[in-house]
């Protein structure tokens, strides 16, 4: 009922082994994504830096990642860690050929609504988290316009 | 970090927990009664009333008497802040997946 999975499905004209080096490189992903120290290892730690956005009042913040499966070039999947209830979060990118081109299911899995103890008020951490990430999407679609 | 307080974390206080999260879903299609919600779990009669209270406060559930009991109805419109606080996620990744694709097409032009 309360569904706390995002799924996307996108088809990219570009091949596999072209989109796995965007999705499983540390330089790609800074472009797309943020600064990072990202290793197709399974097993590696790494974070996401988000930088701040003092004019929307954005403080930035830190991405906790973990490779968990790593399978060059058809599939990729970290942990996701930032605070409450987006804790081993889990982020997968699935490559499928398709005639020239790519499908990429994406899916962002494990939003958990069951934090241990049920007592803590992580409302509140929701919101601080659903706050920020309100600013970061207004922010990223006012820079979606530009090349 | 300050938090503002027009917000309802008792929805996510409430649904924090696996058993009101599954007799949320019990709801899903019609009210039901205490008993016929407990008979669901292994607890005790008094905890399924506690959690059920719980999600009262938070207006996730109304109740009624009927005859000598209880019935329970879902406020499916409650879960709102909990949908938009998924929304942000979708949002948030719609925006990366169009930057990863303008990162592909780029690459191609070189």
């Amino acid at each position: 009922m309360i569904n706390n999975t995002i799924q996307r499905e996108l088809h990219l004209p570009q091949p596999r082994e072209q989109v796995w080096e965007a999705i499983a490189n540390r330089d790609a992903l800074a472009d797309w994504m943020y600064p990072n120290d990202f290793e197709p290892r399974v097993g590696h730690p790494f974070t996401f830096q988000v930088p701040p956005k003092p004019e929307v009042g954005f403080e930035g913040l830190i991405v906790r990642c973990e490779v968990l499966e790593c399978e060059p070039p058809g599939w990729l999947m970290f942990s996701w860690s930032v605070a409450g209830p987006v804790e081993n979060t889990r982020v997968s990118f699935r490559l499928e050929s398709e005639g020239d081109g790519t499908r990429l299911l994406f899916e962002h899995a494990g939003f958990d609504l069951s934090q241990p103890g049920g007592k803590q008020a992580f409302g509140g951490a929701q919101y601080g988290w659903a706050m920020m990430l309100e600013k970061l999407t207004t922010v990223l679609s006012n820079q979606g316009n530009q090349p | 970090m300050e938090i503002t307080s027009d917000f309802e974390p008792d929805v996510f206080h409430a649904i924090s927990h696996r058993a009101r999260r599954e007799m949320l879903d019990q709801l899903t299609d019609d009210e039901r009664s205490v008993s016929v919600i407990a008979s669901h779990f292994s607890m005790s009669r008094p905890a399924v009333s506690q959690h059920l209270r719980i999600l009262l406060d938070a207006g996730l559930v109304t109740e009624r008497r009927h005859g000598r009991e209880r019935r329970y109805r879902l406020v499916p419109e409650k879960l709102a802040p909990v949908r938009d606080w998924i929304a942000h996620y979708e949002r948030f990744w719609d925006d990366h997946l169009q930057r990863l694709q303008n990162h592909l097409s780029k690459k191609n032009e070189k």
